[in-house]
């Protein structure tokens, strides 16, 4: 199959020059649609010095079809549900956003930016959005509480 | 869900702090979209009016700036919707100028680094100058003295204004500098809001428009019969009305226009609105100001009527294609593509500089002997990546999924010649006359491999003739085959025949200078026999059709692969 060969590829790019902060697993070693990436918390964030487990998903059809990008450690994000699913919302992972000529390791670090700047007028879990927007102390608080306290 | 829309249009009576904060939080993200080559959703807030432009004062600013035909006094609510602040602040300005080029940016040109990274230094040029030529006009308006840019405002908001100009815009304003004659194209594509509302809207077949004349005007409204059908994609520059099929339609709905090389459009009056980016344009049967435009905006007639679920009371939703015929001329990438595909396969002595890769695999497109497809926009693919995008059920409209340009695939070929395209032919017809000589060389290295296995007699001359003689064999032993057809029957069993294509041979060669004639003659008879089996082979592979290179070598021999292993 033609994913498989692309998969491989970006996989093995991106073990072998992965991006800053970010390190890529295959979760079985014989299925290349799940992915097992840990992400540091990036520098000057409240999540900083957590350690983060994202599951990426991708499709049969990869890359005509987006990966989904869920995240395994519980973390306080406007942009991240704050159920078991943890799944993110991405712009460009939207199914009319998605370009088949994206590739994962974008999506990953775009992922990581959106740890140090969430985007809460584009969020999925409006509390916390609003908490962002208006009371930025208490968000950083509350973060960097969850982060301590499930990503380390 | 009118009021809701019209309250966002004219949201003047918020609290001037807590929105001007969450402007800035908006353009941080807009900026944040933007150096990840994210398309953003959120692109009401490049929507900003310049202050008060002057047609045609100076370029870079009519470039740049949108409404030319303004209304002073709806600029101003517009412009406290992104300011929340009095005009003569410096970040109502600073905002302004991030607008612009967010404004002027569309989806990058390519993927290629190298053409973006030299339209990134272009665009940082022009927007320096952008910016350098604007104050004057921004003074005007308000009272403070200092130029925006200068300004000492130690906020984040300046620092941001000063980095997203230098976030690399592309390269349409320089398309449209170069090209002042070029056609103002707009292109109108279905598109569905699969995000907010997954309610369908009104489909409808893509239409085009070029405009004879600058002064014209694209009306659009609801399809009627007595406008007679309208042709959606004409070949001549057309400024036909566009109808749809839709009851919330209105007969005069909008209108698109093209000023100063800036698309705009206008609700002309409609009872259900206009949309731009989710944004009203007016209030229902009011004339709207102009709102310019971009690649990519979503334009949006009138609102779902009893939810929709009657097709003829579906809004219709476009997606607008324009400025793209920096796409269409000669440029950069589509140059240095077709390049890449003219060398296709000749050797590894060809420049391969900015070489592509297939965005679907991403393998190399520059294998020799692989199907390829390229779209209008130059970019390529291997056919396999690619067909499934092709035979989609939009189907024969195709989306580059590089760079979201729409193409119908069904179109007529244009063959249509100007002087680029006849010059460049007679470029690239010397260049294949060259190509083909350097690539008959190789080939004819094996046969003469070949003919160093045959007996001695055949190593006798010269070495620098040794080619020449190959060639001249060649020449010889297919003129031989034409006898040698029916001789080949009686075979080798009687001399006679032999020696009579002898004869021929020698009466072919006899002519050549500096040429043993005594070579062809000294040939065993059992020899030429055996030569002649072998050479039904080459004279369909090379023989017949001078152009096609021979390989003897094997499948991998233009590949660079042989030589690699």
């Amino acid at each position: 199959m033609g994913s498989q060969k692309r998969i491989g590829k970006e996989l093995a790019e991106l073990m072998e020059s992965p991006p800053a902060g970010i390190t890529v697993n295959l979760v079985d070693e014989a299925n290349m649609y799940e992915w097992k990436v840990l992400m540091d918390g990036p520098e000057g964030s409240p999540y900083h010095k957590g350690k983060f487990q994202i599951k990426l998903v991708l499709p049969t059809e990869y890359p005509f079809k987006p990966p989904t990008v869920s995240f395994a450690t519980k973390i306080y994000h406007p942009n991240v549900t704050n159920d078991d699913k943890g799944s993110m919302c991405l712009g460009m992972l939207r199914p009319d956003e998605w370009k088949p000529s994206s590739k994962i390791g974008a999506v990953l670090e775009f992922a990581r930016q959106l740890l140090s700047e969430p985007m809460p007028d584009d969020a999925i879990e409006g509390r916390i959005a609003e908490q962002y927007k208006n009371d930025r102390k208490h968000f950083d608080e509350v973060a960097r509480e969850w982060t301590r306290k499930h990503a380390s | 869900m009118e009021t809701a829309t019209a309250s966002t249009s004219f949201p003047d009576s918020s609290s001037p702090r807590s929105g001007r904060l969450r402007r800035f939080s908006q353009l941080r993200a807009y900026t944040q979209n933007i150096s990840s080559g994210h398309r953003s959703r959120n692109s009401i807030s490049s929507r900003v009016p310049w202050l008060s432009p002057s047609p045609g004062t100076d370029s870079t600013v009519t470039q740049v700036g949108n409404s030319t035909a303004p209304c002073p006094e709806s600029d101003q609510p517009t412009l406290s919707r992104y300011t929340s602040a009095p005009p003569a602040s410096s970040h109502g300005l600073g905002i302004d100028q991030v607008s612009s080029t967010d404004s002027s940016h569309s989806t990058p040109p390519n993927e290629s680094n190298e053409s973006s990274r030299t339209s990134n230094v272009m665009a940082r040029l022009r927007s320096a100058s952008a910016v350098q030529g604007r104050p004057s006009r921004t003074l005007g308006q308000t009272t403070t003295s200092d130029a925006p840019t200068s300004s000492p405002d130690p906020s984040a908001a300046t620092n941001e204004v000063l980095e997203s100009v230098d976030t690399p815009t592309n390269d349409i304003q320089e398309g449209d500098s170069n090209q002042p004659k070029q056609k103002a194209t707009i292109r109108f594509f279905p598109y569905q809001d699969t995000y907010q509302s997954s309610r369908p809207s009104l489909p409808f077949v893509p239409v085009t428009r070029s405009l004879p004349s600058e002064s014209c005007v694209v009306r659009v409204g609801r399809y009627s019969e007595r406008d007679g059908i309208p042709i959606p994609n004409p070949a001549e520059p057309s400024d036909a009305p566009v109808g749809f099929k839709s009851k919330v339609v209105s007969r005069k709905h909008c209108e698109f226009m093209f000023i100063n090389g800036q698309w705009h459009v206008k609700d002309v009056g409609s009872s259900s609105g206009t949309f731009l980016n989710h944004m009203r344009l007016s209030q229902p049967g009011m004339v709207s100001r102009l709102y310019s435009i971009k690649d990519g905006d979503i334009v949006q007639l009138g609102i779902d009527f009893r939810g929709g679920e009657e097709m003829i009371f579906r809004c219709v939703r476009i997606r607008i294609e324009c400025n793209r015929s920096w796409q269409q001329q000669p440029n950069e990438f589509n140059k240095n593509t077709e390049n890449l595909i003219q060398n296709l396969g000749k050797g590894d002595n060809v420049d391969y500089a900015g070489c592509r890769e297939c965005s679907i695999c991403l393998g190399s497109v520059l294998r020799p002997y692989q199907c390829l497809f390229m779209a209008a926009c130059a970019h390529v693919w291997h056919y396999k990546c690619i067909s499934r995008l092709l035979h989609s059920p939009d189907y024969p409209m195709f989306q580059c999924p590089n760079c979201r340009a729409f193409t119908d695939l069904s179109a007529e070929v244009d063959d249509s010649n100007d002087q680029d395209v006849e010059a460049r032919r007679a470029a690239s017809a010397n260049v294949s006359e060259e190509a083909r000589s350097e690539t008959q060389t190789p080939a004819d290295v094996p046969a003469a491999n070949n003919d160093a296995q045959q007996p001695p007699a055949q190593e006798a001359g010269r070495p620098e003739d040794s080619e020449l003689v190959t060639d001249v064999e060649n020449l010889h032993l297919q003129e031989g085959q034409l006898l040698g057809a029916d001789t080949e029957s009686r075979g080798s069993n009687s001399p006679a025949p032999d020696s009579s294509s002898n004869d021929l041979a020698r009466s072919a060669t006899i002519n050549i200078p500096g040429f043993q004639p005594t070579l062809p003659l000294n040939v065993p008879s059992g020899r030429s026999s055996h030569l002649r089996a072998d050479t039904p082979v080459r004279s369909e592979t090379s023989d017949d059709n001078p152009l096609t290179p021979r390989n003897d070598s094997g499948p991998l021999a233009f590949d660079g692969r042989a030589t690699m292993q």
